[in-house]
C-alpha cells in the first residue's frame, strides 16, 4: 500500500504542474474560440458557457471560429482546389515567408554545420582549438550587437546591389512587377544568409557533439579497405550522423521560424511584403481595432506548428538539447 | 586517419564565411563603431567618449539594477523549480516521458508569442488573471499590474522592491526557460549510477545525506552548464520585454539589452548603442570564459 501511494502522490504532482505549464497555451486556444461578447465579458472567465444563473453550464458553451475567420479571410476562387482561397495576409503572405527563411536557412546551416563539426570532430589541424573556442565565444555577443551592423551592413549590400539589378532589369526589358521581384529576392537571400550565420555556431556545437559520439574505428576501417575519407564521410558517417544533422535542421528551423528582432529590424516599413510572421502577429497589436479573439487566433495559428513539429520529433530535441549543453 | 592539411579547413569555409558574415564582421564592426560618433554625415574618432556618455546616464544605472534583479530572480526560481521538477521525473513515473513532452512545450515558443499571450492575460478589462489580481492581497486596484509604479523605494537609487510588471516579467521568462533548464537537470540525474546511491544507502545514509554527497556532486558541472545558459539568455534576450512591457511602465522593467536597443533603434545613436554593447559582450565574454574554466575544473575533480 505504501509502493502504491508513492507512485500516485507524484503523478499526481507532474500531472497538476503539467496543467499549470499549459495553462497559457490551452487559455489562448480558447479565447481564440470565443465570440466578441464572451471576450468582452467582465468579469473574464476562462469558457464561455455561463448562463445568467449559472457561471459554467456545459450545455451553454459557445464556441466560434470567428476569430479564425478573420485571420484566414477565405474568398470564393474557382480555380483553386476547394473553391476557396485565404486572403488574410498572415496566412497568405506571412507564414511562407517565415517558412520560406526557415526552410532555406536550415537547409544551408545543416549542410555547412555538418561539414564543419566533421572537421572539428576527426582532424587535428593547427589552429582548431582557438576556432572552437573563438565560435563558442561568437555565442556570447547579443543579438542586438550584430543586428547594430547588420542594419548598416544591408544598407550598404542594397545600395550597391539593387542598381545593378535594375540595370539587367532595363537591359533585359523586364516588366515593373518582375524587377521588384528580383530585388525582392536579393533582400530574401540576405536575410536568409544572415539567419544562417547567425544560428552557425550553436549548430555546429550540436553536430559536433553528435560526430565525436560516433567510433572513429568505423572510417579507419573503411579507409583502409580504399575509401577515400570523403567518400567515409558520405558513407560511413553521414548515415550515422543522420539523427545529428536533423536535430540541427529542426533546432534552426523552429528558431527561425520564432526569431522576430531580425526580421523587425532588418525588414524596414518600406518592405512590408518581406516581413516574418511573428513581426506580423506582433503588428497586429499596434491595431486598435483587432479583437482578443484574432489576436489569439493568430497566436495559435503560428505555435501550432513549432508544438506539433516538437512533439512529432521530441527524442531528437531531447538529445541535442542535452548534447549540444552539456558536452559545450 | 591521414591527416591532410587542407581539407579540414575546406570543410570549415562555407560555416566560418556565413559566421564571419553574420558574426565576426558585425561584431568587429560595432566594437569600431564604439569609438566613433556621426556628426553631421561625417564619422569622427571619439575614443572613449561614447562609453562616457552610457556609464553617466541615469538610464544606465537604472537598467543595470534592473538586470541585476531580473536575473537574480529568473536565475533563483527557474534553478530550484528545474531541480524540483528533475527529482519528480527522475523516480521512473511511468509517464515520465509523456511529462516531459508536455512540460517541453513552452521552451519551443517564440517569446515575443509569449509575451502578447502573457499581456493578454493581464489586460485590466479582460484578462483572465485581472479578477485575481484585483484581490486585496496584491494591492493592485484595478488589476493595473503592467501600469503600477512603486514610490517608495528600501534605497535610493536601486529599483528594489521591483515594480509589478518585472515580477510578472520574471514569471513569464521562468515558464519559457524551466523546460530546458528541467532536461538539463534530469538528464544530470539519469547519469548517477544507481549502484552508488544503493550502496551509500546500505552504509546508512539517508536521502538528504546521499543528495548532498553524491548526487549533487556528480550533477555540479551539468548545474554550472544551466546556470549558465540562463544568465546569457537573460542579458541577452530582449523579445519577451518587447512584446510584454517595452520597458515599461517608466523604465522599470527597462533591462540592459531593452536599453540598448531603444538607444540604437528608437533613438538611432550609433556610437552610444556600440559602446553598451561591447559593454555587454565584455561581460558575457567574461561568463563564457569562466563556465568553461569551472565546467573543465569540475569534470576534472569528479571524473
Amino acid at each position: 500500500m505504501n509502493r502504491r501511494r508513492i507512485q500516485i502522490l507524484p503523478n499526481i504532482a507532474m500531472i497538476l504542474i503539467c496543467m499549470v505549464m499549459l495553462f497559457p497555451v490551452f487559455a489562448t486556444t480558447v479565447i481564440s474560440f470565443k465570440q466578441q461578447s464572451d471576450v468582452a465579458r467582465k468579469p473574464p472567465l476562462l469558457f464561455p458557457c455561463d448562463t445568467p444563473s449559472s457561471d459554467f453550464v456545459p450545455s451553454a458553451c459557445r464556441f466560434f471560429v470567428e476569430g479564425y475567420e478573420r485571420i484566414f479571410a477565405f474568398k470564393e476562387n474557382p480555380e483553386t482546389w476547394f473553391g476557396y482561397e485565404a486572403t488574410g495576409a498572415i496566412v497568405s503572405k506571412y507564414m511562407p515567408n517565415s517558412l520560406i527563411y526557415a526552410v532555406f536557412s536550415s537547409l544551408f546551416i545543416t549542410l555547412f554545420a555538418g561539414l564543419a563539426g566533421f572537421s572539428f570532430s576527426r582532424f587535428a589541424f593547427k589552429g582548431r582549438r582557438i576556432l572552437q573556442v573563438g565560435i563558442l565565444a561568437l555565442t556570447g555577443i547579443p543579438l542586438l550587437t550584430n543586428l547594430l551592423a547588420l542594419y548598416q551592413t544591408t544598407v550598404m549590400l542594397r545600395k550597391a546591389l539593387v542598381p545593378s539589378i535594375e540595370r539587367f532589369a532595363a537591359w533585359q526589358q523586364f516588366s515593373d512587377i518582375t524587377t521588384k521581384m528580383l530585388i525582392d529576392s536579393l533582400d530574401r537571400v540576405i536575410l536568409i544568409a544572415i539567419y544562417t550565420g547567425l544560428l552557425m555556431p550553436f549548430s555546429i556545437w550540436i553536430v559536433k557533439s553528435f560526430f565525436d559520439a560516433i567510433p572513429r574505428d568505423l572510417e579507419e576501417a573503411a579507409v583502409i579497405d580504399g575509401c577515400s575519407p570523403f567518400g567515409a564521410l558520405m558513407r560511413i558517417v553521414a548515415p550515422l550522423a543522420a539523427p545529428g544533422l536533423l536535430a540541427a535542421f529542426l533546432l534552426s528551423f523552429v528558431n527561425i521560424w520564432n526569431e522576430f528582432l531580425t526580421n523587425y529590424l532588418l525588414v524596414g516599413s518600406s518592405k512590408q511584403n518581406l516581413r516574418s510572421v511573428m513581426v506580423a502577429v506582433y503588428d497586429l497589436t499596434g491595431n486598435n481595432l483587432i479583437n482578443y479573439q484574432v489576436l489569439a487566433a493568430a497566436c495559435v495559428l503560428v505555435m501550432m506548428p513549432v508544438i506539433i513539429l516538437f512533439l512529432a520529433t521530441r527524442k531528437v530535441f531531447f538529445s541535442a538539447m542535452v548534447e549540444g549543453a552539456v558536452k559545450g | 586517419m591521414k591527416t591532410s592539411k587542407i581539407l579540414p579547413f575546406v570543410l570549415l569555409a562555407p560555416a566560418l564565411i556565413m559566421i564571419v558574415f553574420a558574426q565576426l564582421y558585425p561584431a568587429l564592426y560595432t566594437f569600431y563603431l564604439s569609438a566613433q560618433e556621426m556628426d553631421a554625415g561625417v564619422q569622427k574618432f571619439v575614443g572613449m567618449e561614447n562609453f562616457r556618455r552610457v556609464f553617466d546616464s541615469s538610464a544606465f544605472v537604472e537598467s543595470a539594477w534592473n538586470t541585476v534583479i531580473f536575473i537574480a530572480g529568473y536565475i533563483l526560481l527557474t534553478m530550484l523549480l528545474g531541480m524540483g521538477l528533475a527529482l519528480l521525473l527522475n523516480r521512473k513515473l511511468k509517464f515520465s516521458g509523456f511529462y516531459l513532452a508536455m512540460l517541453f512545450i513552452p521552451w519551443v515558443l517564440s517569446d515575443v508569442i509569449v509575451g502578447l499571450v502573457w499581456k493578454l492575460f493581464v489586460d485590466p478589462d479582460t484578462g483572465l488573471f485581472s479578477p485575481i489580481l484585483e484581490l486585496p492581497f496584491f494591492g493592485l486596484e484595478g488589476a493595473a499590474l503592467l501600469t503600477k509604479v512603486p514610490t517608495d523605494r528600501l534605497f535610493d537609487s536601486i529599483p528594489f522592491p521591483p515594480a509589478p510588471a518585472l515580477i510578472y516579467l520574471i514569471i513569464a521568462s521562468v515558464w519559457k526557460a524551466l523546460p530546458f533548464v528541467t532536461l538539463l537537470m534530469l538528464a544530470a540525474l539519469q547519469t548517477v549510477p544507481k549502484e552508488v546511491l544503493e550502496s551509500a544507502q546500505m552504509d546508512g545514509a539517508n536521502s538528504r545525506q546521499s543528495f548532498l554527497g553524491i548526487t549533487f556532486p556528480m550533477i555540479l558541472p551539468s548545474l554550472i552548464v544551466a546556470l549558465f545558459n540562463l544568465v546569457l539568455g537573460g542579458m541577452n534576450g530582449v523579445g519577451m520585454v518587447f512584446s510584454l512591457t517595452g520597458g515599461g511602465p517608466g523604465t522599470s522593467t527597462e533591462v540592459l539589452s531593452y536599453l540598448l536597443y531603444s538607444i540604437g533603434f528608437a533613438q538611432f545613436d550609433f556610437g552610444k548603442a556600440a559602446a553598451l554593447s561591447v559593454f555587454i559582450a565584455m561581460i558575457n565574454l567574461a561568463l563564457i570564459l569562466l563556465a568553461l574554466r569551472v565546467s573543465r575544473q569540475g569534470a576534472e575533480q569528479y571524473a
